[in-house]
């Protein structure tokens, strides 16, 4: 039987932490060296350790990214570094070079899944990895449905799909613009998005092509949360989110939602309805235009943005809830509230609560007419019991 | 050491190059493709002229292109080909199963990196590996010492950096109802002009200079480098370019690459032959 894994980012202790405790089944994570986020904030093997065991105390997985384009350089400490993520007792790693797949498959006993770098597209690939002894691959992100069907219908190894998040505007892997315009090599971490830069386009005689807005791959980006039944259905065995540098809110709100999708397709297939008020608070924290893809074989002009469009950064995110004793809410200021807002706390483990908002405290005691300062510390009345990292969000 | 171009001109078969690189139709992007039933015509034109022939089969393959594919595989293992790119793994999966005998190239561009890996694809068919074109001279040699396969390093032309199955180029126009027939278009950031190709495989885009590295040619030959390559995309010149290429030695090289320069208009620069691109920002 196939189980469907929701698989989330984490950049650090505490989105891990997050991710596992609003639904996530396993998470990824970069190690200290070899992956594909060498400028966020990468996990210690001491962190992963920790990490792992917070986890595996909940019966989730750890998986860690190791696909970083291989240069001669790393060659030498690469089985270190893969027995000590052993050691670690980490579950898989994400892999695209095929010297670092062997190396694991030989010496460890570590899962090994393709990463999305390797761009595997059709089922030659994948029976390529299979006979390699990898578990999973985690498919191009340029496949369609139908592509993906029949390839999970024609192999034995597990398939991932990206489900949420970022897109690149290239094939995974072919895009070296970072390199050339930046001096950051893309695939090995240093990605300085160029595909969201602005350009002059010119015709054949570099004669500028005017258009009301400048060019740009500039991609929307992906969401399948219509699509998660069709995706169960078809046999996909991990749903992934994309954004290991994404905010705690977001990482909660989207594994929440994904969760709750998930589960309650798998709980009663015939009587599953789809829920327009997820799909209005993930488009709210997203806070971008998001589509899905290839999935549907369409990717013509509707799937691109162009300069010019107003970005609002999300201030959907109120606070953090720190503690809860004697009905009263000890919370983490985030983002700017005041009594009488309408508002929402959800969290793991728990019914989302809405409640205007009363009589607010500051640390002292001090009656505060607004929480006007982030991480300022905020306290008022609350009836119903609430969990720590819990969130508060404005209600839309 | 042998140089290899790409081939833009079937006239062009009898200039100073070894061999050319050719793409085929609807498999291959970032060379000049020909229609599959060209090839043996055009395996036939290299061998009478006494020069090697490349095939590219290094697109990003999806299910539906697999049957043709195969078909091409086993029509290039009839003729005389000196080596088959490919970039998806799918060719070698194929390339095995059908146990052909063409040997490979690895060319997955900016994957092939380091020595290990190419001896890796050594023992699955790759015999050639075609350098990434981010490294370092260094690196390039050190490679070219540790690896059992034999290296093709870029060392002139414009250099691929992106590729993408969207019509980026073509989605832009049609939002904006803007009329252009280009087949070459441009992409220009602070001054710096990149070419830019939007048809049905989708849109790759080229850096802004051509790279000419005549003089490191010559210490890759020294190094004992089997081939390095020339893209000849967008290059007038090419014959005489490849002449001076194929008539370099130390006491001239360095005044043939100015040539080639002046030829260029001053658009040419190093890559990354000594520029490390960062991995981690400090």
């Amino acid at each position: 039987m196939v189980v469907h894994e929701l698989l989330a980012p984490a950049g650090d202790l505490e989105r891990l932490k997050i991710a596992i405790l609003y639904g996530a089944d396993a998470v990824y994570i970069g190690g200290p060296s070899l992956g594909l986020r060498a400028n966020a904030s990468n996990f210690t093997l001491e962190e992963i350790k920790e990490g792992v065991m917070f986890a595996h105390k909940y019966h989730k997985k750890v998986h860690v990214t190791v696909n970083i384009a291989l240069h001669n350089k790393e060659i030498d400490g690469l089985l270190d570094y893969l027995k000590a993520l052993e050691k670690c007792e980490v579950d898989a790693i994400i892999v695209s070079d095929p010297t670092i797949m062997q190396l694991a498959l030989k010496n460890t006993n570590l899962d090994v899944h393709v990463s999305t770098q390797a761009s595997t597209l059709n089922i030659e690939a994948v029976n390529f990895f299979e006979k390699l002894g990898v578990k999973r691959i985690v498919l191009g992100r340029e496949t369609s449905y139908e592509e993906i069907k029949s390839i999970i219908d024609n192999t034995n190894v597990e398939i991932e799909c990206f489900i949420h998040g970022a897109m690149c505007a290239g094939y995974s892997g072919r895009c070296v613009l970072s390199n050339f315009l930046t001096a950051r090599d893309a695939n090995r971490g240093g990605c300085s998005q160029i595909c969201r830069w602005d350009f002059n386009l010119l015709d054949q005689k570099q004669n500028k092509l005017v258009g009301d807005k400048d060019f740009t791959f500039c991609i929307k980006d992906l969401s399948m949360l219509k699509y998660i039944p069709k995706m169960i259905d078809m046999g996909i065995s991990s749903f992934k989110i994309e954004g290991r540098m994404r905010s705690i809110y977001y990482i909660a709100t989207v594994v929440s939602i994904y969760r709750q999708v998930i589960d309650k397709y798998l709980s009663d297939k015939n009587n599953y309805r789809y829920d327009l008020e997820l799909e209005k608070i993930l488009t709210n924290c997203a806070n971008r235009d998001s589509i899905p893809q290839f999935f549907d074989g369409n990717y013509d002009e509707s799937v691109q943005y162009y300069n010019g469009r107003v970005e609002v950064s999300n201030q959907d995110f109120l606070g953090l809830v720190l503690d809860y004793q004697d009905g009263i809410v000890t919370l983490e200021q985030r983002n700017y509230f005041k009594p009488n807002d309408q508002v929402e706390i959800f969290g793991p483990n728990m019914q989302t609560i809405s409640l205007t908002i009363s009589e607010i405290y500051d640390e002292e005691g001090h009656l505060l007419d607004a929480a006007r300062h982030p991480r300022q510390i905020i306290k008022f009345k609350l009836r119903e019991k609430v969990e720590p990292l819990s969130m508060m969000r404005i209600k839309r | 050491m042998k140089l290899l171009e790409s081939l833009y001109n079937l006239d062009n078969i009898n200039d100073a190059a070894d061999g050319y690189i050719i793409g085929i139709e609807d498999l291959s992007i970032n060379f000049k493709n020909y229609p599959l039933s060209e090839l043996k015509e055009i395996s036939l034109l290299c061998q009478k002229n006494n020069k090697e022939l490349f095939v590219s089969l290094n697109k990003n393959m999806h299910n539906q292109d697999l049957a043709y594919l195969k078909e091409a595989l086993l029509l290039i293992d009839t003729l005389d080909i000196k080596g088959v790119l490919y970039y998806d793994v799918a060719v070698v999966n194929l390339h095995n199963t059908l146990k052909l005998k063409t040997p490979l190239v690895w060319a997955q561009e900016h994957f092939t990196t380091n020595y290990q890996t190419m001896d890796f694809w050594y023992q699955y068919g790759a015999k050639y590996s075609f350098v990434s074109a981010e490294l370092t001279l260094d690196e390039v040699l050190t490679i070219n010492s540790k690896t059992k396969a034999n290296l093709i390093v870029p060392i002139f032309g414009y250099l691929p950096m992106f590729a993408s199955k969207r019509n980026l180029v073509k989605n832009y126009l049609k939002t904006f109802k803007i009329k252009d027939d280009s087949t070459l278009n441009y992409m220009e950031k602070e001054g710096k002009i990149y070419p830019v190709i939007d048809n049905k495989d989708g849109v790759v885009v080229y850096s802004s200079h051509i790279l000419n590295g005549l003089r490191e040619m010559l210490i890759l030959k020294e190094a004992g480098v089997s081939y390095v390559y020339l893209n000849t995309f967008l290059i007038d010149d090419m014959r005489e370019i490849i002449k001076l290429y194929q008539d370099a030695n130390k006491t001239n090289a360095l005044s043939f690459e100015k040539c080639i320069d002046e030829m260029l208009e001053g658009n040419t620069d190093k890559g990354f032959l000594y520029k490390e691109t960062v991995y981690k920002v400090k």
